[in-house]
């Protein structure tokens, strides 16, 4: 154990020595997603009424660590011990039964219960019977939010209570058992500066009780304020464990990225100046939808591959869903080709020329009880219908679907094979052609390689490329940076708003990451 | 090319015979298969006659019609409960207007059938529009039509003596009633609709995953519109027949087609296909609980027997299927 004491203003005077054994030690945790490594020889130790954050880029294993913690996945190696004993964690019940809460970004809230309803999920303090002690579950559930600073309206349905309330009704529920372990991802991601600042304050009460607190964030001067120690993970791999005294921002950052060699082709050379001489596509002037993008101001030029980059939560997601007419403006207006563009629904979007490939593949870009030949057809069904009769061929459709599958190498036993039963690359495929049959003039692809593997990948660059060359403007939403290679330019951004484009040669994935982490002292600069 | 898993896309293709999956697929017509056969060696004089096999199906038209319409909001994902009232108030208006405004018959067929297209709408608008459940926007309406019902036939049956009116249902073809043919016409029709128009296979995604159809440019809330009109023109077409077949409407004979549509289409839905709901699962289904019924009424068994065997075929016809289907994975 580390004994160099922290100056952290909060966490000073921490009255809980670590003494005894550690109350969480992972051990070697390794886990991996069909063939993927998600974590490689992964150890971490937090102490009772320390606070350990855990710091790494999108898709680093921070998350897969906790979920192994939590009992949602289990590990393929590894020990875990809690309080010095060897466990085995299940289930979600088991991580319960030893002490250790979940704070997810979701909440996992029922939205139409009131706060003490929520609270009281799950509490079976003072009941004998079975049934609920709604005034002992009253009691503790008044003295954990007093306790937290108070100040949460416990009678109010949770659907009308701002983010940071949510979130301490979600804190108070879990503090309603005897809590030893806390572990909060992204706490503060819609949290205003003082929100944030009770909650320091609360985590430092915790501490002081005893609790152990396991702080992920991707707000590094957070991290550092409120932490003992930092792990940093990079690729599944661990990058080190740094007593957050002896480590400042860059140096943070810097682990946290790390040296990786781009596999991916350098970004084109004089073709970006051509393409930015034409006239745009789409243009885009003070773009809003609150609370999640504000005024968000873009050109999109044929034939370009225009990247955006930002983390989980900056609006990249939100903003593409308004381009495509999927979500309603607050603000703002956009012209594609000159004229007026208000998509009201994806309908009028696709008639227009402007495709969405969404985020989430299976939920959003699939129907999984399908076939591939209907999947490849819905977006755009009038072109299989014959000219004499209106009425749709499954043989035109069949065809067309061949001639995708084709094209984009897509491996399937027969374009009647169910869309579900294929790999994530492939199903991936599937929702690109879906969307390249209806010839978009801007196709916009969101996280389109996300669960997909190596090879595959590589196939979407080169689909990506081609449409591209052959007249489309391209905008590509990615969280892994280095995929961003391929692009022209990389719109940068960052609570809701666009605050950098960078030209293709310069967008390494070092470069986008400090964009997307500067701390709001250089944004103001 | 060479990173991707051979094996990834091609599950399925190398499966050989799967038992529990034919049985999920082909257990529902086994049953009805079967069912013939025991009763046909049962009552070969009375049950396997060509009078008896028209008998059945004519039996079968109206509720036919009716579950078809039904078929259309539950392939979109949606719930229709208002189809019973729908059918007895088309009967009511249609036969008040021959009675009280002297309308001809194919006014009275029209106006009845556009009303139940109006019901429809209704449905269509409070489940789009205000969002409310589909289940309780129709019953909601349904009760409302009632109503309505009560409020212009004061909760007597209307008869109407006019030949011509009993004729379209009594009347026959080469031997077969005009019914069976309206069925199979109006089979056809909805099946093409279904399978063969952007309109349907918009309606099969919104089933599907309401929320991929969206973002692939299908226009979600019209759907789920016309999807409710097509249920209540044909639980109005229904209900006209069935006035048309006694020449009298009563205030609630089209009530009980509720529960027959929702069982046969439900039913259906385990017929050939993997629990998607489809026209000809939902005939199949009608034409089995037909075939039930008058196998009942030939071995003079009493009529309770209908409803313990309507019941018991639903929950196994559905229940045999999901869990063949869970076993074939």
């Amino acid at each position: 154990m580390r004994a160099t004491e922290t100056t952290t203003p909060q966490a000073a005077g921490n009255g809980v020595a670590p003494a005894g054994p550690p109350i969480v030690e992972m051990r070697g945790i390794s886990k991996s997603f069909g063939g993927a490594r998600a974590l490689d020889d992964v150890s971490i130790t937090l102490g009772a009424g320390d606070v350990l954050a855990l710091c790494g880029a999108n898709g680093a294993g921070k998350s897969t660590l906790v979920r192994i913690l939590a009992g949602v996945e289990t590990a393929d190696a590894g020990t875990i011990r809690v309080a010095g004993e060897d466990v085995s964690i299940d289930s979600p019940q088991d991580a319960t039964r030893l002490g250790l809460n979940f704070i997810h970004q979701e909440l996992n809230l029922v939205p139409k219960f009131t706060g003490l309803q929520n609270m009281a999920l799950g509490y079976e303090g003072g009941s004998r019977t079975g049934f609920l002690d709604r005034r002992a579950a009253r009691r503790r559930a008044v003295e954990v939010i007093e306790g937290l600073g108070g100040g949460v309206p416990l009678d109010t349905e949770v659907e009308r209570l701002t983010v940071s309330e949510r979130w301490m009704i979600s804190l108070g529920r879990s503090l309603m058992r005897e809590a030893r372990v806390i572990a909060m991802d992204e706490p503060t991601a819609s949290f205003t500066e003082e929100e944030a600042e009770r909650l320091f304050s609360v985590i430092a009460d915790l501490t002081k009780s005893g609790v152990g607190v396991l702080y992920i964030s991707h707000r590094l001067d957070e991290v550092l304020h409120v932490s003992r120690d930092v792990t940093v993970l990079r690729n599944g791999r661990m990058v080190g464990t740094f007593v957050a005294d002896e480590i400042d921002r860059d140096r943070l950052t810097r682990e946290i990225i790390g040296r990786e060699v781009t596999d991916l082709a350098p970004p084109p050379e004089e073709a970006v100046e051509r393409h930015l001489h034409s006239e745009p596509v789409l243009t885009v002037r003070g773009l809003a939808r609150e609370p999640r993008v504000h005024g968000v101001d873009l050109d999109i030029h044929p034939r370009e591959i225009l990247g955006v980059a930002g983390l989980v939560g900056s609006g990249r997601t939100e903003l593409a869903r308004l381009m495509f007419g999927a979500d309603s403006p607050t603000g703002g207006a956009m012209q594609l080709d000159g004229k007026d563009f208000s998509p009201r629904s994806p309908y009028d979007a696709i008639r227009r020329g402007v495709a969405l490939v969404p985020e989430e593949r299976r939920s959003e870009g699939l129907l999984l009880q399908e076939s591939v030949a209907r999947n490849i057809a819905l977006a755009t069904m009038h072109d299989d219908r014959q000219p004499t009769t209106r009425l749709l061929s499954p043989g035109r459709m069949r065809a067309t679907a061949k001639e995708m599958v084709e094209r984009f190498g897509i491996k399937v036993s027969s374009v009647d094979q169910l869309v579900g039963d294929l790999s994530g690359g492939n199903q991936q495929k599937v929702v690109v052609s879906k969307y390249v049959r209806a010839a978009p003039k801007l196709l916009i692809l969101d996280e389109p390689t996300v669960g997909v593997d190596v090879g595959a990948r590589g196939e979407l660059y080169g689909i990506i490329r081609e449409l591209a060359h052959a007249g489309a403007a391209i905008v590509l939403i990615s969280s892994d940076f280095e995929e961003l290679a391929i692009c022209d330019r990389v719109a940068v951004m960052r609570e809701g708003r666009v605050v950098d484009i960078v030209d293709g040669a310069h967008a390494t994935k070092d470069h986008l990451t400090s964009l997307c982490y500067a701390v709001p002292e250089e944004k103001q600069a | 090319m060479t990173n991707i898993p051979i094996d990834a896309g091609l599950r399925t293709s190398g499966r050989s015979f799967d038992a529990w999956k034919f049985f999920g697929r082909y257990g529902a017509l086994l049953v009805l298969g079967l069912m013939i056969v025991v009763v046909a060696t049962l009552e070969p004089d009375t049950f396997a006659t060509r009078d008896n096999a028209i008998n059945i199906l004519n039996q079968s038209a109206l509720a036919a019609i009716i579950a078809m319409g039904l078929t259309f909001p539950l392939v979109a994902g949606e719930f229709d409960l208002s189809i019973g009232y729908n059918a007895s108030l088309a009967g009511i208006v249609a036969c008040t207007l021959m009675v009280d405004s002297g309308a001809s018959i194919p006014v009275a067929f029209a106006l009845a059938i556009l009303g139940g297209a109006v019901i429809g709408l209704v449905n269509g608008l409070v489940v789009t529009g205000l969002g409310v459940n589909a289940l309780v926007a129709t019953l909601g309406v349904g009760t409302v039509v009632v109503g309505i019902n009560y409020a212009i036939a004061g909760g007597l049956p209307v008869s109407v003596g006019e030949e011509a009116f009993i004729d379209i249902t009594l009347g026959r073809f080469l031997g077969i009633p005009y019914p069976v043919y309206m069925m199979i016409v109006l089979a056809a029709i909805l099946w093409v609709v279904l399978n063969r128009t952007v309109l349907g296979q918009s309606m099969q995604a919104v089933g599907g995953n309401p929320v991929a159809a969206r973002l692939s440019g299908i226009r979600v809330d019209r759907i789920r519109v016309i999807v409710f009109i097509i249920c209540g023109m044909c639980a109005a077409l229904t209900g006209v027949l069935l006035a048309s077949r006694t020449g009298n409407a009563s205030v609630n004979g089209g009530d009980g087609y509720l529960l027959n549509a929702f069982a046969a289409a439900f039913f259906g839905s385990a017929v050939l296909r993997d629990g998607q709901f489809h026209i000809i699962g939902t005939i199949i289904g009608v034409v089995t609980v037909s075939v039930g019924f008058n196998a009942i009424a030939l071995i003079g068994l009493g009529t309770y027997w209908q409803y313990l065997f309507q019941g018991t075929l639903l929950i196994l016809g559905v229940g045999v299927a999901t869990v063949a289907r869970r076993r074939a994975g």
